[in-house]
């Protein structure tokens, strides 16, 4: 069929192929399915608790969503872009965050309470009352935002390939509850109006909003991510631990939290000390776990440049890469200031084919890192592949520069 | 073909076509579905598990309690009789600081009125400050006997802390007005109420 199409037609039916695999709408797979009942479902109890909210305060529910847009946006834009090779397909990240927001915060609202019966029942009114957010949201709440992470694997299983991936689809899960969970909080427990919803923005988003779900969800998505993407590479005792150690920590994480340990905030809002106590008082419970993220994300951001690099060396003198190209694609910020570079000598279609070239070659290296044979018809078509973009951009007038016809044809690293 | 003028139509247009890519991948149905199941198992025990521990720790222990000839009270496992009233006929139950006061007493009338009456006459006269809420809302037993609900915050006697309150009212076809007033600190509430709704749902009324 593909062969009596004209070229490009030929060559759309292959990319929408390929893309078909990088997008949430997987109609064959019953995890998409079961995804979207879940999501539909829920979704029905989560509108209409926003309405109840809506209800008590109009104008505290609109304040409320405004000021976390303003704090989710840029959260979310950062957590995107931090997957430096190979970013996400919006569809999955999107849908990670509806998860969040939808799926879990519901699901979580009745499991909290059910387990909390449980603590009341075996530790009696006074104990459940300092215990019960610790002892039970944490692992309930994880679980359930972390089961988002699952079933993004399950629905695009050849997306998630590094501890990245899965700490990009983990924190959208933990931005999508968290911004949820604050609207609740700013109605229903500082009130709704507009200086209960100001206050509460300040104690959970202003002081504390580094530290709470997306960095939990985060840490277990990187295990989820571990576990399935090792396969072949790692014992599945070693992948199953580190997933269960990475969601433990996250659990651990979260319950130091909530516990009444280590609690220095203020019983109220009274003085200019009791607000300049907050920051230090969520900076006391939540800093050790932060730097435990920020660590495991810089290992895992260093590993997947190291993987990069050793996928892509042996591709040098192919027509997949050259040095110089290898040069710029390695450094994430001679990347971005390439594709600049030639939008302002050759124009946006030059500057976009760039883009696609570089990110061909990070699909060569993923292609290589199979450990297929030189020859292998997917690196060979590969590499020609990457071959013809490269003499495309070529050939477009000013993308290559005439002063440098040996150096990096299409910018520097 | 000049790679300048495919360029300027589509991008792509001008590139040689690709092979297609390697088959998608196609897992068998079976071992496809069985992973969404175990999510589904594992988010009801997530979910639902909570629920079932509770109930299953909710054992009615010791003998009912009779209270003024009109009401059976089975206390569940961890509440017990702390006192006994006279006047009206009552007791009190206790677990911790979440409390059941069980009251019986002859009514003409209705629930609402049984319980706007226990607030006017219990209620209101040790309370320092009290804050009931404006509405009733309806309930029903197992056996089938109606009653109202209402809310109240407030202080009472020498206490320092501020207590909140439920009370359920019936009254029997014989014409006794029930009062169940489930009470504890204010916060404390949330974390006997299931106790005393169960207690109170299991009550043989009249």
């Amino acid at each position: 069929m593909a062969a009596s199409l004209p070229p490009q037609d030929r060559f759309r039916t292959a990319e929408r192929r390929r893309d078909l695999r990088a997008t949430l709408f997987q109609f064959d797979q019953p995890a998409f399915w079961f995804y979207v009942v879940i999501v539909v479902v829920t979704g029905w109890y989560a509108i209409s608790r926003q309405n109840v909210f809506h209800h008590i305060s109009p104008s505290g529910w609109v304040l409320s969503w405004g000021l976390l847009i303003v704090y989710a946006l840029p959260v979310f834009l950062a957590v995107y872009l931090l997957d430096l090779y190979e970013r996400e397909p919006m569809s999955l990240v999107v849908a990670s965050v509806v998860w969040g927001a939808v799926a879990a915060t519901t699901l979580a609202g009745l499991a909290d309470q059910g387990w909390g019966l449980v603590v009341a029942r075996l530790g009696g009114p006074e104990f459940a009352s300092r215990w019960t957010a610790a002892l039970t949201a944490p692992w309930v709440e994880e679980a359930l935002k972390v089961a988002g992470v699952v079933l993004v694997c399950l629905i695009a299983p050849n997306r998630v390939d590094d501890m990245m991936d899965g700490f990009v689809y983990g924190s959208m899960c933990g931005l999508g509850f968290a911004v949820v969970e604050d609207v609740f909080y700013f109605v229903g427990v500082f009130g709704g109006t507009t200086s209960g919803v100001l206050e509460g923005f300040y104690v959970r988003v202003v002081s504390s909003g580094l530290y709470g779900h997306v960095m939990f969800t985060g840490l277990a998505g990187m295990g989820v991510a571990y576990c399935l993407s090792r396969n072949g590479q790692a014992s599945l005792r070693r992948r199953v631990g580190v997933a269960v150690g990475l969601f433990a920590a996250a659990v651990v994480g979260h319950f130091l939290w909530n516990s009444p340990w280590l609690d220095l905030f203020p019983s109220g809002l009274s003085s200019v000390g009791d607000w300049l106590l907050i920051p230090l008082a969520a900076a006391v419970k939540g800093l050790p776990l932060a730097a435990f993220v920020i660590i495991a994300v810089w290992l895992a951001r260093r590993r997947e440049r190291r993987w990069l690099h050793a996928a892509l060396s042996s591709e040098l003198g192919t027509p997949g890469i050259s040095a110089s190209e290898l040069g710029v694609l390695l450094d994430p910020v001679a990347r971005r200031r390439s594709v600049r570079q030639m939008r302002t000598r050759a124009g946006d279609r030059a500057a976009s084919l760039l883009k696609r070239l570089q990110r061909e070659q990070v699909n060569l290296a993923m292609i290589r890192a199979r450990s297929v044979p030189d020859h292998d018809p997917e690196l060979v078509r590969q590499r020609k592949q990457c071959k013809s973009i490269r003499d495309a951009l070529m050939a477009m007038p000013g993308a290559a520069p005439a002063a440098r016809p040996t150096a990096a044809p299409y910018g520097s690293a | 073909m000049d790679s300048r003028s495919a360029l300027g139509s589509d991008a792509s247009g001008g590139l040689p076509p690709p092979v297609a890519g390697p088959p998608m991948d196609r897992r068998p149905r079976s071992s496809a579905i069985l992973p969404p199941l175990l999510m589904t198992v594992a988010i009801l025990v997530v979910v639902s598990g909570g629920y079932v521990a509770a109930g299953a720790l909710s054992e009615r222990v010791g003998p009912p309690v009779m209270i003024g000839g009109a009401v059976r009270v089975s206390p569940l496992s961890g509440w017990q009789v702390a006192r006994r009233f006279t006047d009206p006929p009552g007791v009190r139950f206790t677990r911790g600081v979440g409390n059941l006061d069980v009251l019986a007493a002859s009514f003409a009338g209705d629930a609402s009125g049984v319980a706007r009456r226990y607030v006017d006459r219990s209620l209101k006269p040790n309370a320092v400050r009290l804050s009931v809420s404006p509405s009733t809302v309806p309930v029903r037993l197992g056996s089938g006997l109606e009653g109202v609900r209402l809310h109240y915050v407030g202080s009472f006697g020498g206490e320092q802390a501020s207590v909140e309150g439920e009370v359920t009212a019936f009254v029997t076809p014989s014409g006794i007005g029930v009062v169940f007033d489930a009470w504890a600190p204010q916060g404390l509430l949330q974390y006997v109420v299931d106790d005393t709704r169960a207690m109170i749902e299991d009550a043989a009324v009249g």
